[in-house]
C-alpha cells in the first residue's frame, strides 16, 4: 500500500525540523491542536489543508514568530521554540521592497545578518542566474511580472537559509498558467541548491506535483488527520491523470478533507 | 495619442487661468470695477517691476523664515513621529492633544507669541514650525504605521532587530507619505511667516502688505500676494524635485502607469 498512512514522527534520513506536540491558541480557543510533523533533510513536505484552517499559524509558530501555547519546535535536534532566525520563510504575497532593485532586496536577510552591503551583492550577484534572473539585477519591483517577484522573492528566501524553507502558498496569487511554470522553476531550483521544503498549499494537484510527502491538516481546531507519501514524484502532467496510484491519492485525500 | 493627451492635459489649467485674467483685466479697462478697489493684472505686474528691490528685499526675509521654520518642523516631526512610533503609549498621550492644538486658530496664538518673543524674527519662526509641524508628523506617523504586517513579520523572521526593522522597513516605506506631508507643510510655511509678519516687524513680505494696505496702495498688496503665491508654489515643487530625487523607483510607477 504505497498511499497508506505512515506511523508518525519517523525520521529516516537526517531530520532537519521537527514540531512536537504544538497547540496554539487565539482569544482562549485552539487554532491548532497538538501538531506534529517533521521534514528531513532534501525533503519537500505539503502542508495541505482547507484555507483558514491555521496553516499559516503553524509556520509562524515554527519561524519563531508566536509563541506556542504548547509543544516544542526542532531544528537539527536543537529546540528553538519561539526564536526567530532558524528558517526561511516566504509569502504569498512578494513582499518586495519597492525601493531596492532586485539585487538589494535580495541580500535584506545578509544584511539583517551584518553582513557588509558589497559583500551580500557579490553574493547574490553569483546566484542570480541560478534563478533565471541574471538580466534583472537592477531593475525594480514595479518592473517586474507576478512571477518574476515571486522567483526574486524565493531568491531572497533562499539567501536567508537554505536549509530549512517555510514557502507558505506562495504561488496562491498567480494566475494558473504562470503557476504551473513556477512550480517547474521551484522543483529546477531546489534541484540545484539542494533546499528541504515545508509547503503550505489548498490545491491537492499542486502538492501532489510537488511533495515527497504530504500532511493533511483539517478541523477545527486543526490537526494533522493523515500523512501520506506520494508514489509518482514530480509527475509529468499525463501521469497527473491516468496513473492509477495517483488516482488512488487524490481521492484518499479527498476522504480526509 | 497618450503625449498629445499629456500637453492638452497641462494646457487646460493654463487656458483657463488666462481667460479668468483676461476677464479680469478688461473688468477693470471697461470700469466695472474702479481700480483703487481692484487693480487689474497689468497694473499689478507694473506695480511689481517698480518696487521690485523693496519686494525682493522683504521676499528675502519672509522666505528665510519659512525655511527655518519648515526645517525645525521637520526635525521635530521625525523625533516626534519616530519616539511616537516605539512607544505607543506616547502617541496614545500626544496624539489626541496635537490634533486639539491644530483647532486653535494662528491667528489667534501669533499675537501671544509676539509678546513672548517680541518682534524679532524668532515668533514668526515659531508661527511657522507650529502650521508646519502637524501635517508633517501625522503624514509620517501614517506611513510608520501602514506598513504591511507580513512584510514585518518576514524581517523578523529573518531575525531583525526594532533598529533594523525601522532603519530598513518602516521609514524607507513612510517617504511617501512623509513627502505628501512635506508638501503641504512647504505651502503653509510661507502663509505662516506672513501671519507672524503681519502682527509687527522691521521687515518680511507681511510688513510691507501691511504698510501698503495703509497707504491703499493696493496694487501693492497684490504684488505681494504674488510673490508669496510664486514663492509657495517653488517651495512645493522645490520639495517635489527632491522626493523625485529621493525616490526614483516612484518616478518608474508613473511610468509603468
Amino acid at each position: 500500500m504505497p498511499t497508506g498512512p505512515l506511523p508518525m514522527n519517523t525520521c529516516q534520513n537526517k531530520c532537519v525540523l521537527k514540531v512536537l506536540g504544538v497547540t496554539k491558541e487565539y482569544n482562549h480557543k485552539n487554532i491548532i491542536q497538538n501538531i506534529n510533523i517533521h521534514l528531513n533533510q532534501g525533503e519537500f513536505v505539503s502542508i495541505l489543508g482547507p484555507s483558514g484552517c491555521g496553516k499559516s499559524t503553524l509556520f509562524n509558530v515554527i519561524a519563531g514568530l508566536l509563541p506556542p501555547e504548547d509543544g516544542q519546535v526542532f531544528v537539527n535536534e536543537k529546540e528553538v521554540t519561539g526564536e526567530t532566525g532558524k528558517v526561511s520563510y516566504m509569502y504569498q504575497k512578494d513582499l518586495l521592497l519597492p525601493w531596492r532593485n532586485v539585487i538589494d532586496n535580495a541580500i535584506l536577510p545578509l544584511e539583517i545578518r551584518g553582513i557588509p552591503k558589497k559583500e551580500a551583492r557579490e553574493t547574490v550577484k553569483a546566484m542570480l542566474s541560478i534563478f533565471q534572473l541574471a538580466d534583472d539585477g537592477k531593475k525594480y519591483p514595479i518592473q517586474l511580472s507576478g512571477g518574476m517577484k515571486q522567483r526574486v522573492s524565493l531568491l531572497r528566501t533562499t539567501m536567508f537559509s537554505q536549509e530549512i524553507m517555510l514557502l507558505d502558498e506562495p504561488f496562491g496569487g498567480l494566475d494558473a498558467i504562470t503557476r504551473m511554470k513556477m512550480q517547474a522553476y521551484l522543483l529546477e531550483i531546489l534541484n540545484k541548491i539542494k533546499g528541504s521544503v515545508l509547503f503550505i498549499t489548498h490545491d491537492i494537484d499542486e502538492a501532489i506535483f510537488l511533495s515527497d510527502r504530504i500532511y493533511i491538516i483539517n478541523g477545527s481546531p486543526a490537526q494533522i488527520v493523515s500523512e501520506m507519501v506520494v508514489p509518482i514524484k514530480h509527475a509529468s502532467p499525463e501521469e497527473m491523470m491516468t496513473a492509477e496510484a495517483l488516482r488512488q491519492l487524490r481521492s484518499d485525500i479527498l476522504k480526509c478533507l | 495619442m497618450r503625449k498629445y493627451q499629456n500637453t492638452s492635459d497641462k494646457l487646460i489649467p493654463i487656458v483657463f487661468l488666462l481667460t479668468i485674467l483676461i476677464l479680469w483685466e478688461a473688468a477693470v479697462n471697461l470700469g466695472v470695477v474702479e481700480r483703487y478697489v481692484l487693480p487689474s493684472p497689468t497694473d499689478i505686474i507694473a506695480a511689481l517691476i517698480a518696487n521690485g528691490s523693496d519686494l525682493m528685499m522683504h521676499a528675502g526675509t519672509t522666505f528665510f523664515e519659512g525655511m527655518t521654520g519648515l526645517l525645525v518642523a521637520v526635525c521635530l516631526s521625525l523625533i516626534m513621529a519616530i519616539v511616537m512610533d516605539l512607544f505607543p503609549v506616547v502617541k496614545k498621550a500626544i496624539y489626541p492633544v496635537l490634533v486639539m492644538s491644530q483647532t486653535v486658530p494662528i491667528i489667534v496664538i501669533a499675537p501671544l507669541l509676539a509678546m513672548w518673543f517680541g518682534f524679532g524674527i524668532a515668533p514668526k519662526i515659531f508661527v511657522v514650525v507650529l502650521v508646519c509641524f502637524f501635517p508633517i508628523t501625522v503624514s509620517l506617523i501614517e506611513g510608520l504605521q501602514s506598513v504591511d504586517g507580513e512584510l514585518i513579520n518576514l524581517v523578523r523572521s529573518m531575525g531583525a532587530k526594532k533598529r533594523q526593522i525601522f532603519t530598513k522597513i518602516k521609514f524607507p516605506s513612510a517617504l511617501p507619505y512623509f513627502f505628501s506631508g512635506l508638501k503641504i507643510a512647504a505651502t503653509y510655511s510661507i502663509m505662516g511667516a506672513v501671519i507672524g509678519e503681519w502682527l509687527g516687524g522691521k521687515a518680511g513680505l507681511g510688513v510691507y502688505m501691511l504698510r501698503a494696505r495703509h497707504a491703499f496702495a493696493l496694487d501693492l498688496v497684490f504684488a505681494s500676494i504674488l510673490v508669496i503665491v510664486v514663492l509657495s508654489i517653488g517651495l512645493f515643487y522645490g520639495i517635489a524635485g527632491i522626493q523625485r530625487v529621493m525616490m526614483p523607483w516612484e518616478k518608474l510607477k508613473e511610468e509603468e502607469e
